[in-house]
């Protein structure tokens, strides 16, 4: 079958050529540019669409229950975001910071568990599982967009503070425009990370309620992990709305958003490293990787 | 229009000065308005008939492009730098030391260079483009535009925009109002229509930045001055609102952008006072852009959080990072300028051997009709069919044996005139004069 023979480098390839056309702003001027660059990143999207759609198809559980297949779709949320904002924003040169945390995510994404979860059998389970599912999706686009626009913000804070003009291809948003989406990806991260602890710990308590064996142990580190993750959002979300109206106020914001993708990837690198019955078995070995490749 | 033949070969003639070789004072003297310029186009064509002209007068430069045949009398330099001076009412010989004079190829150079703002004062500057196609427009209404005129300025309008989208040499902004509108304060407001803007005091750098804000979309704008009368005059002239100098505490603590330009001896806001008024502030940014000289603004204002502070010479510094910026895109717009100067060229060139391919064409078509007409009378039984795919045949067959030469003559026509094929074209067919 056509779809099976599309594989992750497939599309991390493509990704990979729309970062370098990215990256090649800083160094020429070219007119073809833009639609190579835009021609790839809708390549890879399409592959990476038709391979998730495969994905679903093929599995036996839950459908993209897995959390390789999560770090996947989360990939595809960012790549088409990345593809969006290129296509209403040609000047800005989001690419050089999107998509490398998508190359990553794809990454992760193949030594992450790709079993789908086996937990979730019947039709009431499955609907908390997809929404508390969809609420991971959520926060982490925001803390990833949040640290994006957190970044964009020191770039262009530092640029003014040196008074200098803008670095040819290199033109960032406005701090004005930049603090308004750190301060509402930061909330909606914050809303959303404990939105899914909660609808994660209500899935739970229907499992619990079916027998210990269908469900995660309350003690089990993953919920304890997910806690502390929502604890530090919502504590950032909160120094950032006290400090919102003080002159330093975008500075820490910028800071606390860039900070909170560095405590994502520790909480996905975390993940990796402790044993759970949560999201399927334990982390893929490499030699599993080539049969992905493949 | 005239309607001087480009087939046969026509040279190209430019005289004129810019802001490079005439003094300001004789530039004033020689530059032409636009109904100055009509005028002097008419007398061209009326002194020099047959021959082509377009002059391009601006505050920087006057040029008089003309063309004709080689042994036209409007072709010499000297004819036509007298033609300038007799337009202008000024003597020739103040005008031969200072006045340039080019011919044929490195005419077409020179005007595709100054239609992309490479030859301008400020590099890459975008007017002159508007600037050289009002000349041809004018001369077309003239008639003094010929074919090969009107070919050089539609070469000349395509290579300025090849200039201006495939290189950055327009791009970047180089004067202090434009640099730090858009450089500086579009970097921190994403939009100036809900902004405060405040002037204080209202030099003619502090008009210009305003102009550059309202384009911008700033509108609540107000005039503080010292005289109160000065502000309500000001801010009548400036559609801006009057505010008392006494109220510069206030005016301060609510704006979003101030523009300074007093002439105080002294700086208007020192650090002490300015962080009594940041507190009132509640954290918003402030861009200041001290455009006085002595600043208006203690410089350390500068290192508060969330003010953004800027005078004059951060701005120049910033105009020269872009003005240099623009010197490295300069390679690349000169090989872009080379490029379609060549091209032009041999199209100029390739074009001076009409006459004979058509004369080649006409005697081979004329001997393909004899012979045909023969066969048919030879073959009377031959359907209309056959006789259509007969005489196609007969075309094809020409056509390809024509081709060889007419693909020698073009690439013979990149390094210049290709006399020699001609000529040999002539005397091989023994094609007439």
């Amino acid at each position: 079958m056509f779809l099976s023979g599309i594989s992750v480098v497939c599309f991390a390839a493509s990704y990979a050529v729309a970062l370098g056309c990215e990256a090649s702003r800083l160094l020429f001027r070219s007119g073809v540019r833009s639609m190579v660059m835009v021609g790839f990143a809708s390549a890879g999207l399409l592959a990476h669409t038709l391979y998730l759609g495969w994905r679903a198809a093929a599995e036996s559980a839950v459908p993209l229950s897995s959390p390789a297949d999560l770090y996947l779709l989360l990939a595809w949320l960012l790549a088409a975001g990345y593809l969006w904002l290129t296509l209403a924003n040609p000047r800005t040169p989001v690419g050089l910071f999107l998509l490398p945390i998508v190359l990553v995510l794809v990454g992760v994404a193949t030594f992450a568990p790709d079993v789908p979860s086996p937990l979730l059998q019947d039709s009431t389970s499955r609907a908390w599982g997809w929404f508390h599912a969809a609420l991971h999706l959520v926060w982490t686009v925001a803390v990833v967009l949040g640290a994006v626009a957190g970044a964009m913000w020191l770039i262009q804070a530092g640029r003014l503070a040196r008074k200098r003009p803008p670095t040819r291809g290199f033109r960032m948003p406005s701090l004005e425009r930049l603090a308004l989406v750190m301060h509402r990806t930061l909330a909606i991260a914050a809303w959303a990370a404990a939105a899914a602890f909660v609808s994660g710990i209500i899935l739970n308590a229907i499992q619990y309620r079916r027998g210990a064996a269908e469900s995660v142990p309350w003690t089990d580190l993953v919920i304890v992990r997910m806690g502390i993750m929502v604890l530090w959002l919502i504590v950032a979300d909160g120094v950032a709305l006290a400090l919102r109206r003080r002159p330093r106020g975008d500075r820490v914001t910028a800071w606390l958003a860039v900070v909170s993708l560095l405590v994502l990837a520790g909480w996905i690198a975390w993940g990796f490293a402790i044993p759970s019955r949560h999201g399927g078995s334990a982390a893929r070995p490499v030699v599993a990787l080539v049969e992905v490749a493949r | 229009m005239t309607t001087a033949p480009a087939s046969t070969a026509t040279t190209l003639t430019l005289v004129g000065g810019s802001h490079r070789t005439v003094p300001l004072e004789l530039r004033e003297r020689l530059a032409f308005s636009t109904e100055q310029a009509a005028a002097a186009l008419g007398r061209f064509r009326d002194r020099f008939p047959g021959c082509e002209a377009v002059l391009l007068s601006t505050c920087n430069r006057v040029e008089l492009y003309a063309a004709g045949e080689p042994e036209s009398a409007a072709l010499e330099a000297a004819s036509l730098v007298s033609f300038l001076a007799d337009c202008r009412g000024l003597e020739t010989a103040r005008l031969e030391p200072v006045i340039s004079r080019v011919q044929d190829e490195a005419v077409v150079r020179h005007l595709f260079g100054v239609a992309a703002g490479l030859d301008s004062m400020v590099l890459g500057e975008p007017q002159i483009l508007g600037q050289v196609k009002q000349a041809w427009t004018l001369a077309r209404e003239a008639g003094t535009v010929g074919p090969l005129t009107a070919g050089m300025f539609q070469a000349a309008l395509r290579a300025a925009k090849r200039v201006t989208n495939e290189t950055g040499v327009g791009r970047e902004r180089t004067s202090i109002p434009s640099v730090a509108v858009a450089d500086f304060a579009a970097a921190v407001f994403e939009t100036f229509a809900d902004k405060r803007v405040l002037l204080i005091g209202a030099g003619k750098m502090a008009t210009e930045t305003l102009r550059y804000l309202r384009e911008a979309g700033a509108r609540d704008v107000t005039v503080l001055n010292r005289t109160a009368s000065r502000a309500v005059e000001l801010a009548a002239r400036l559609a801006a609102r009057p505010a008392a100098f006494t109220d510069l505490a206030d005016e301060l603590a609510a704006a979003d952008l101030v523009v300074s330009t007093t002439g105080a001896e002294e700086s208007v806001v020192s650090l002490e006072a300015f962080r009594e008024i940041a507190s009132r502030r509640e954290g918003r940014p402030l861009v200041v852009l001290d455009l006085a000289v002595p600043r208006d603004f203690d410089p350390q204002i500068g290192d508060l959080p969330n003010v953004w502070l800027y005078s004059v010479d951060d701005l120049a510094a910033a105009c020269d990072a872009n003005r240099k910026s623009r010197q490295r895109e300069m390679p690349a717009a000169l090989a872009i300028i080379e490029e379609e100067t060549l091209r032009f060229m041999a199209d100029m060139h390739h074009r001076t051997t009409a006459p004979v391919i058509e004369q080649l064409k006409a005697g081979w078509s004329e001997t393909g009709e004899a012979e045909l007409e023969r066969l048919f009378r030879r073959l009377p039984d031959l359907g209309e069919t056959e006789q259509t795919e007969i005489r196609q045949a007969f075309e094809r067959y020409a056509a390809k044996l024509l081709h060889p030469p007419l693909v020698s003559l073009r690439s013979e026509s990149r390094s210049g005139p290709p006399h020699g094929l001609v000529d040999a074209l002539k005397r091989l067919f023994q094609l007439g004069e």
